[in-house]
């Protein structure tokens, strides 16, 4: 009795640490350091014994939670299962990318020719891509078919407009956008940032005139490229459905994987205003009356940091693309990549210091 | 019968001191980096470096410190029908090719691709007769690829345009080679083409067309316009009464100061007391437009879409809501309290102090 109930004490430990390391801000650190990680040593990840390893630990860590009443009923979810498959097949698909990746660049390096080399990609319409094409087409039914009966499609009350389910959901590829919501102002969040993200997606064969990497897979030569559109993909977007599916609950609250979700767990998220730390706390003098004063420290920091960041990252890490791409290219990669960082900068603020907005002009309705 | 070298093989020892001089003389085959000179990806492939060997030589000639090494295979090359060598041809066709895409970062990779790919296949038939020119067809397409976009075609016509290309606009075309004659007879079509003169015929008939049809467009959309519109308007236009009886003041004055009355949650309102007043609160998020819920238990409303959060007098306290909610005009008519959900007012507008925006208990 004595040791089942210390094992189970033992458990309760594990998953309570599971728990906070999925709080956000952990949660976040936690990916973006581990998908540095894994590009720093991508040729050791990607080796299969290594990835095979990986997958299995997580499979089983899956299996084992799922022992979890908790955990299981959030998982198994019918609206959540596609994020389930999503979270593998992401993997899988990086795993393949980066795998042909390392193979080539060791393959450049000692001057071997490359998978690609010799390659005939020529396909035939009839036969091959017209069968394959019917192939999956009749998987794909047959795929549908099974999970529509397996898994019954979740209807909810009837709708009604003075009622919101609670949490309220948007569709799961959107959850990365409704977690932006929370961060930004709704136009800023809801417009401006997801038209930069179409914008730059545009603008990235514009930007990007390394001509290298086109027609066979490779690290080695596109470091930057593919760095700073995975981040954008797997972190701001991946991370942020996952977050939306696994870790938001009842109130828009964040709760562990092994946690209760608890309709009345009370939170609390007093904001902070940035004109009320710099004014109040660090000043000790009231808030200037007009709004334009008021906001003026916050207007300042967020203007060095779209005017100034682009000049420290040229005279640093940025010289060599400076130099290749110029001024005008460089411009319009410094206005996408520092909006891009404002995210997980804004969140880790909000979730840390509950900082509601930097500049908050509410009668503008302009707030960052 | 000639004999030739060709080069198989191309490699950098150590000691590169970045200076460029090779990716200068071959830009296709080198390409100097940050801390070193590499050959590239493609220059791997002996069909590749073949028919690029002069270049190769040249610029290993030129490298001041002799890193730049390469393995030679020696070649008979007939005069007329270079059997052994179908790359060759290629290496020939190169002005042609060359001023196709004479910018030397011009997004070659396909072009070159498809020209390494094509060696093997012209080795394999070399006593075909087509081996000895360059496939037509394949140097149109080159042509076409390159001439609408790209650097090759901004080049084409700017001033530092390479001097094999000068050469070849400036010769004559019984001078050159098949490819090159079309790609010269289509440049002369065009320029023909521009050049012709608008005919006063075709301005009159051109201008009463457009005429016409602007006409035509202008008259349906006035007739047809107003029909569309009306079509897009609702014939029943359902608005309810806007204002709302909401019971009798007693139940208000017996809440306690900071209590929440939900009774009247779906028609869209909140009562609320508070110390001296009673107010009816929108139940809309000032955020985007949500419903939230009342917690009892943490004396707060929070939206279940976003996590906004409001004091139970409405002012916004957490999460991303950028104002208050909003109050309604409240009234007693007969002895019954109304609201009227057609007129609100906002907190941050300083609008909760006027009259009409609550009831003195």
């Amino acid at each position: 009795m004595d040791s089942i109930l210390a094992s189970s004490s033992t458990i309760d430990s594990v998953k309570h640490f599971i728990n906070v390391a999925c709080e956000p801000h952990w949660f976040l650190i936690i990916s973006v350091a581990a998908f540095f990680i894994f590009l720093i040593g991508y040729r050791t990840w990607t080796k299969p014994a290594v990835a095979a390893t990986v997958g299995a630990l997580a499979t089983l860590f899956f299996l084992v939670s799922c022992m979890d009443a908790n955990f299981a009923k959030i998982v198994t979810k019918a609206d959540n299962v596609p994020i389930v498959i999503m979270m593998v097949s992401v993997s899988f698909l990086l795993w393949l990318g980066f795998r042909q990746a390392a193979i080539n660049d060791e393959r450049m390096e000692k001057g071997e020719p490359l998978l690609e080399a010799g390659a005939d990609d020529k396909v035939l319409v009839w036969p091959d891509l017209v069968y394959s094409e019917l192939i999956a087409l009749v998987l794909c039914t047959a795929l549908l078919i099974a999970w529509a009966i397996l898994l019954r499609a979740p209807l909810e009350q009837p709708a009604d407009p003075n009622v919101a389910p609670n949490p309220a959901k948007a569709p799961w590829y959107f959850l990365g956008l409704q977690e932006m919501l929370v961060y930004f102002d709704p136009w800023l969040a809801g417009v401006v940032l997801p038209g930069l993200i179409i914008v730059g997606l545009i603008a990235i064969p514009y930007i990007d005139k390394n001509p290298r990497g086109n027609g066979y897979y490779t690290f080695k030569e596109r470091k930057f490229a593919i760095t700073t559109f995975l981040f954008g993909f797997v972190i701001l977007w991946v991370v942020l459905i996952i977050f939306g599916t696994f870790l938001r609950g009842p109130n828009w609250n964040f709760f562990g994987p092994y946690e209760y979700w608890d309709h009345n767990r009370p939170a609390a998220l007093l904001n902070t205003e940035f004109h009320d730390l710099f004014w109040i706390n660090f000043w000790g003098v009231p808030l200037p009356k007009h709004y334009l004063m008021r906001e003026l420290p916050g207007i300042i920091l967020l203007g060095a940091y779209f005017v100034l960041s682009p000049f420290i990252m040229k005279a640093t890490f940025f010289r060599k693309i400076y130099r290749d791409i110029g001024f005008m290219r460089y411009s319009m990669l410094c206005v996408l990549v520092l909006f891009m960082v404002l995210m997980p900068i804004k969140m880790v603020l909000r979730w840390t210091l509950n900082l509601h907005y930097v500049v908050g002009i509410t009668e503008w309705f302009l707030n960052v | 019968m000639a004999k030739k070298e060709l080069i198989t093989k191309v490699w950098i020892e150590e000691g590169c001191i970045v200076c460029d001089a090779c990716e200068t003389a071959a830009p296709d085959v080198f390409e100097v980096t940050e801390d070193s000179c590499i050959i590239r990806p493609a220059a791997l492939d002996l069909e590749f470096t073949k028919p690029r060997s002069v270049e190769i030589v040249d610029a290993a000639e030129e490298c001041p410190v002799d890193v730049i090494k390469f393995e030679t295979v020696s070649v008979e090359v007939a005069d007329d029908a270079p059997a052994e060598t179908a790359a060759a041809p290629a290496a020939e066709a190169a002005p042609a090719a060359e001023a196709a895409k004479p910018a030397k970062k011009a997004p070659a990779a396909e072009p070159k691709k498809a020209a390494a790919a094509k060696a093997p296949v012209a080795t394999a038939k070399s006593k075909a007769p087509s081996a000895g020119e360059p496939d037509p067809s394949i140097q149109a397409l080159l042509e076409a690829a390159t001439s609408r976009g790209g650097h090759a075609g901004i080049m084409r016509n700017a001033d530092d345009m390479p001097a094999n290309t000068q050469d070849w606009k400036a010769a004559d075309p019984k001078s050159l080679p098949p490819d090159a004659r079309q790609a010269k007879v289509v440049e002369a079509a065009q320029k023909a083409k521009k050049h012709s003169e608008l005919h006063r015929r075709d301005f009159v008939s051109n201008s009463a067309l457009a005429v016409g049809w602007t006409a035509f467009g202008v008259g349906t959309g006035i007739s047809v316009g107003p029909a569309f519109g009306r079509f897009m308007m609702p014939n029943v236009l359902e608005e309810p009464d806007p204002r709302i009886r909401v019971g009798k003041m007693d139940k208000y004055i017996e809440m306690v100061p900071g209590g929440v009355n939900e009774d009247y949650k779906p028609q869209g309102i909140w009562m609320i007391r508070e110390e001296d007043r009673i107010a009816a609160l929108n139940i809309i998020c000032t955020h985007l437009g949500c419903i939230p819920n009342w917690l009892p238990n943490d004396r707060k409303f929070k939206c279940p879409c976003h996590g906004s959060g409001y004091y139970p007098d409405g002012i916004n306290f957490e999460g991303p809501t950028p104002r208050p909610l909003e109050r309604f005009r409240i009234a007693i008519k007969d002895g019954i309290v109304v609201v009227d959900k057609s007129k609100k007012y906002q907190y941050e507008l300083g609008q909760w102090d006027q009259p009409g925006s609550y009831i003195l208990v």
